[in-house]
């Protein structure tokens, strides 16, 4: 390979990442939409730390190059990453495209992203003089634009291990296969002894960057079911406030109507 | 099931389910070329300059200075340009072609020519044309006394846009001039037409010049008219390189500047006394883009089916194509039919609601019936089976009662059933094959006993190369093995006439059966013979008169019912396919799979036409859809099994009773959607596509309400 | 250079690591049963199979398969499994105009590869990346059902 590289080791692809300029090449099927002639690659597919799926006391650790594929097939990986990678494409980019080029390619769109906004991920980002772990909420600093540094590689995302089961997640686009998200919504909902614990929602493909308002969801932090409907109002107007569709293709109208239907399913789902 | 109708292993199945059949762009061709076409960037402009690059050696520019022959393109009227002249008249028209060696360089240099424009102020709007192409009028009876009598008159207009054939195999040729000729191979429908446009361009004798259809991935009516002009380039490329010159259009490129549907808008006043309809008064837009191309053609038939499956005596309908500054449109499978099914079969809907009837109950008053007058004051001569298809259809989809169940629901998912009841004349319009194709097809037997087809259509996927040789076969009393087909070359097969109208089974393949009969009779063992048959026009048809608009505009009609069922997820706004069920009348299948495959697909491109394919162009005249990612057809998870059956009403004139079938099955899919989406929704609709978007427009306006 | 192993045997590419592979397997390796529909994954007339997975061969840059194996339908056309298919997709008259087939042959490979007797529903979420205009679907959904059926032991 000339100027492009396949790595076999995680210190390998840091050593290149910190001493060449390279584009980190996760599956490709964004980057290969318009190749770069003179693109210099840094392939990661064999790179075996970026391709675990494990789990500690804290968290459960994914690979950035792990595949959808590899998510939807693994044991571990929670159910609303999975019901969302599910739903992605279709079978082929699937088998291709990785978490890690859907995180760090910056775009609203991108269905793993949402959940990772959803569920308060955090990446695990590593060069050859350290490595840092941030929210992923803190990771975006515009539309495709991410504070990823030259020398670093998003190497896992940790998610957590528990309280992710109580999901609602839907994905709106053209059709039902290749469909790029025209709408995303993720949430999770967890009581504990009565009380609403977690209240957590995201929406994606409506403005620049994956719209996670934890404030707003705070204010049903504490509260029991019927204490929620008492705020249910004030949530709703909070979020038709923050949810400004940008211009596109499809009209901002229709983003924000299936937006806040969204919103309202899914408290509806829970009791609210 | 008839006989012939017990389906075949396809001719080319084998070919091309091993990956071996070689389309255009798997020809490699020693010395051969590159060229890729500059593309007018804008709408409406004189060009002042064109600027070129340092040329590197063996890299050329090809233009219009370039061309031999005559710089127009033979399609009808001869208005297209092969290269554009003075001005450019659409975003896409074609100025230069760069040719080359090395596709990336031609590549290169075709980015760093500059064209020099001197912007005009396009039309986009086929509202505002002040040009129109073609203007058709005809009436029967008295319309204007029926308005005037009527007790309401019921005023409505429905819009259609665009639809992309999105044949997987994108448009290809490769030219290259030997022995003092010229062949251009490719991926194409009518190698015939082609044939007389690259003649035209090279300006040379009709024998000087070879054209080849290949192995061709989908057509569709995109590759009718459209490679007759790609082929002119590629042939002037080639003379001027005296070397093969391969041009493959990318995706992008294809969507964003070949040939599509026209869209239209149709206007509907429907005189109504004491509860009858009494009369139609119909005013037809039609589309056409910057040039005629086949537009006068599209616009006729559009004209001809205006007034539905339905008996109007009193009636006339008024069209005109016109001329806008945007990608010319050309044929698309239903060719003007799909248009004007929609508007009037939307207008019987909404006319019932107005009188507190079911669609269907209003529609069944007034179905035609063998005997009864067309609306170009032809004869339905042969028997119509709507009300059999009806009961059918009602069978399979309990319809009826859907249609009371579904009215008014107000929970999250919102179901509903459409019905459409339509047609499609059989073959080409008027007195075109009698007095334009004049077709010939013949048949020659070998010595060693096999028989070859020899027609100048061409398998697109239809399976001609199958349906043709089991006719021929069947008709001999020999074993289909013993009979072949080879892609029409029109060095060696005679002009049969073109892939279009669904003509090709019904009339060429009627020749075949023909020349077939005449060999069995005097078939000689051991020798070799060729039998020729020509086209001789029904005897029963009354005459076409296209000055009048009057007479039989077809010889006989192919008829179906579709019934859709939807749900509407009330909060996005997006439609499932519970349901799809369409009957086909095709007079007899020539094989069972074949005419099946052909009606799913058919039907399929028509529930995308009424949902998801939407295509418009910006403020610029850009179409803005240019990807599949952009521009939506449905995938293997967006429709169920489509539901389709087969009604033998056997054709007197056809090949063992076998009318048009190609086009049929797209023709009625889309009020069928419509209407169902107007059971779920409660409200009438007017457009296609009808998509979430919209949808979700008329959600919303019912919530505040 | 770019070794991998292609339909069975180990070969070696001059390409670029930042070429595609759809080019690469039609021009270098002469394998045009492979097509081009689109170039941008959409609609899977491109599909290999990858190391066992079926991938659209116009989103892959040659050096992300250094050491892996490409399985087309020049080397797919070589087996009992085709030969399945092939008989399936036959008796139901599946090809109409051919360019989605070869991608159609592999895709379904990778479903009964991945489950020997699939629901429709599966079969069609198999299929869903590779786009027909012609068929309406049907008859593909058809032929892979009864492929699965008559090809019992094959998958």
């Amino acid at each position: 390979m000339v100027n492009s590289y396949q790595a076999v080791s995680l210190k390998e692809a840091l050593e290149i990442r910190a001493t060449k300029t390279v584009i980190p090449y996760g599956g490709g099927t964004d980057l290969m939409l318009e190749p770069d002639e003179n693109a210099n690659y840094l392939f990661l597919a064999k790179v075996p730390e970026m391709k675990n799926i494990v789990d500690d006391s804290e968290y459960i650790r994914i690979g950035a190059a792990c595949t959808f594929t590899d998510i939807m097939e693994s044991e571990l990986a929670p159910a609303i990453l999975k019901k969302a990678v599910s739903q992605i494409a279709a079978p082929a980019i699937r088998n291709l495209g990785t978490v890690g080029g859907n995180i760090c390619n910056g775009s609203p769109k991108a269905d793993s992203a949402l959940i990772f906004f959803a569920t308060d991920a955090k990446l695990r980002l590593v060069s050859s003089r350290g490595e840092r772990v941030l929210p992923i909420t803190e990771f975006y600093l515009g539309r495709k634009n991410t504070s990823l540094q030259a020398d670093e590689l998003l190497v896992e995302i940790l998610m957590k291990r528990t309280g992710l089961s109580n999901y609602y997640y839907k994905k709106v686009g053209a059709r039902n296969a290749l469909a790029i998200s025209r709408v995303s919504f993720a949430a999770i909902f967890t009581i504990n002894q009565g009380k609403i614990a977690n209240c957590m929602t995201a929406f994606g493909a409506v403005s620049d960057v994956i719209i996670r308002r934890a404030d707003i969801d705070d204010m049903f932090i504490g509260k029991t079911i019927d204490e929620a409907k008492n705020v249910k109002e004030e949530y709703l107007t909070a979020y038709a406030q923050a949810i400004v569709p940008i211009r596109g293709r499809i009209s901002a109208e229709y983003r924000k109507a299936v937006c806040m239907n969204l919103l309202r399913d899914f408290l509806a789902s829970n009791g609210i | 099931m008839e006989k012939i109708s017990k389906s075949a292993k396809k001719k080319d199945h084998e070919a091309k389910v091993s990956g071996q059949a070689l389309y255009v762009d798997d020809h490699v061709m020693d010395n051969m070329l590159y060229g890729r076409l500059l593309h007018s960037t804008k709408a409406k402009a004189r060009i002042t300059d064109i600027i070129l690059p340092a040329l590197p050696e063996g890299y050329l520019v090809v233009d219009k200075n370039d061309v031999p022959g005559v710089n127009r393109v033979a399609i009808i009227v001869h208005d297209t340009p092969v290269y554009a002249e003075d001005t450019v008249e659409y975003i896409g028209e074609p100025i230069l072609m760069v040719v080359g060696p090395d596709f990336k360089e031609v590549e290169r240099i075709l980015h760093e020519v500059v064209v020099v424009y001197e912007e005009q102020v396009p039309v986009l709007d086929m509202r505002k044309s002040d040009t129109a192409f073609f203007k058709y009028n005809y009436a029967k009876g008295d319309i204007d006394t029926a308005l005037a009598e009527a007790d309401r008159v019921f005023i409505e207009t429905f819009q259609t846009g665009y639809q992309e054939q999105a044949y997987l195999e994108t448009q290809g040729l490769i030219a290259y001039p030997h022995a003092g000729r010229m062949t251009v191979r490719g991926s194409m429908q009518c190698p015939y037409y082609v044939h007389g446009a690259v003649a035209q361009a090279l300006g040379c004798e009709g024998k000087a010049v070879q054209i080849i259809q290949d192995v061709t991935g989908g057509g569709f009516g995109g590759k009718e008219a459209f490679p007759s002009m790609l082929a002119c380039q590629t042939a002037v490329a080639a003379k001027k390189a005296n070397k093969p010159v391969k041009v493959i259009f990318d995706r992008r490129e294809d969507m964003e500047f070949t040939s599509k549907r026209h869209p239209s808008i149709c206007t509907y006043k429907v005189a109504i006394k004491n509860g009858e309809i009494t009369g139609m008064d119909i005013e037809v837009l039609f589309n056409s883009g910057a040039y005629t191309t086949l537009s006068a053609v599209v616009l006729q038939r559009g004209l001809i089916c205006a007034n539905g499956v339905y008996r109007v005596d009193n009636l006339r309908v008024a069209g005109r194509a016109v001329k806008t500054n945007t990608v010319p449109c050309g044929a698309y499978r239903g060719f003007g039919a799909p248009q004007t099914f929609f508007a009037v079969e939307m207008a019987m809907a909404h006319i019932a609601k107005e009188l507190g009837m079911d669609s269907l109950e209003l529609k069944e008053k007034y179905i035609v019936k063998q005997g009864d007058v067309t609306s170009t004051s032809g004869k339905y001569h042969f028997h119509v089976p709507l009300p059999e298809m009806i009961q059918r259809i009602d069978e399979l989809t309990d319809y009826r009662t859907k249609r009371k169940l579904y009215q008014n629901q107000t929970g999250r998912y919102r179901k509903g059933i459409g019905m459409s009841l339509f047609y499609h004349g059989c073959g080409f319009t008027g007195s075109g094959e009698r007095d334009i194709i004049k077709a010939v097809a013949k048949i020659r037997k070998n010595a060693d006993d096999t028989v070859e087809v020899l027609t100048s259509n061409a398998d697109i996927g239809q399976g001609l190369k199958t349906t043709f040789c089991k006719i021929v076969a069947d008709t001999l009393g020999i074993s289909y093995d013993q009979v072949f087909i080879d892609n029409p070359d029109t060095d060696r097969v005679p002009d049969s006439g073109p892939t279009v109208a669904s003509r090709s089974l019904m009339t060429v393949g009627g020749l075949l059966r023909r020349a077939a009969e005449k060999l069995k009779k005097e078939w000689r063992p051991g020798e070799e013979q060729v039998i020729e048959e020509h086209f001789v026009e029904p005897d029963f048809v009354i005459p076409f008169n296209l000055e009048e608009f009057r007479g039989d505009a077809y010889p006989t009609y192919s008829w179906s019912v579709n019934a859709i069922e939807v749900e509407v997820d009330t909060l996005t706004a997006t439609t499932e396919i519970l349901g799809a069920w369409g009957i086909f009348d095709v007079g007899v299948p020539v094989d069972m799979n074949i005419i099946l495959g052909q009606m799913q697909g058919g039907f399929l491109q028509g529930i995308g036409y009424a949902s998801m394919e939407q295509m418009d162009y910006n403020d610029k005249g850009r179409i803005r859809n240019n990807s599949f990612s952009d521009y939506i057809i449905p995938t293997a998870v967006d429709v169920p099994n489509l539901v389709t059956e087969i009604l033998n009403n056997p054709y007197t004139h056809g090949p063992y009773g076998a009318k048009g079938a190609g086009e049929l099955p797209l023709v009625g899919a889309a009020p069928a959607y419509l209407e169902a989406m107007e059971n779920a929704l409660g409200t009438n609709l007017n457009k296609v596509p009808f998509t979430q978007e919209d949808a979700m427009s008329i959600l919303q306006e019912a919530n505040k309400r | 250079m770019i070794e991998f192993i292609l339909n069975g045997h180990p070969v070696t590419s001059l390409a670029k690591a930042n070429a595609r592979l759809l080019d690469v397997l039609r021009a270098e390796f002469s394998l045009t049963g492979v097509k081009c529909g689109c170039k941008e994954g959409e609609c899977g007339a491109c599909s290999v199979i990858l190391d066992g997975r079926l991938v659209n061969s116009c989103m892959v840059a040659m050096g992300h398969i250094a050491g892996s194996t490409i399985m087309t339908i020049e080397g797919y056309r070589e087996t009992e499994r085709f030969a399945a298919l092939d008989k399936a997709y036959a008796a139901v008259s599946a090809v109409q105009c051919g360019f989605c087939i070869p991608g159609m042959i592999l895709a379904s490979e990778c479903i009964l590869a991945k489950n020997p007797n699939p629901a429709e529903a599966e079969i069609r979420e198999g299929i869903s990346g590779n786009l027909c205009r012609c068929t309406g679907y049907n008859a593909i959904v058809q032929a892979i059902q009864s492929a699965a059926k008559e090809g019992q032991g094959l998958w």
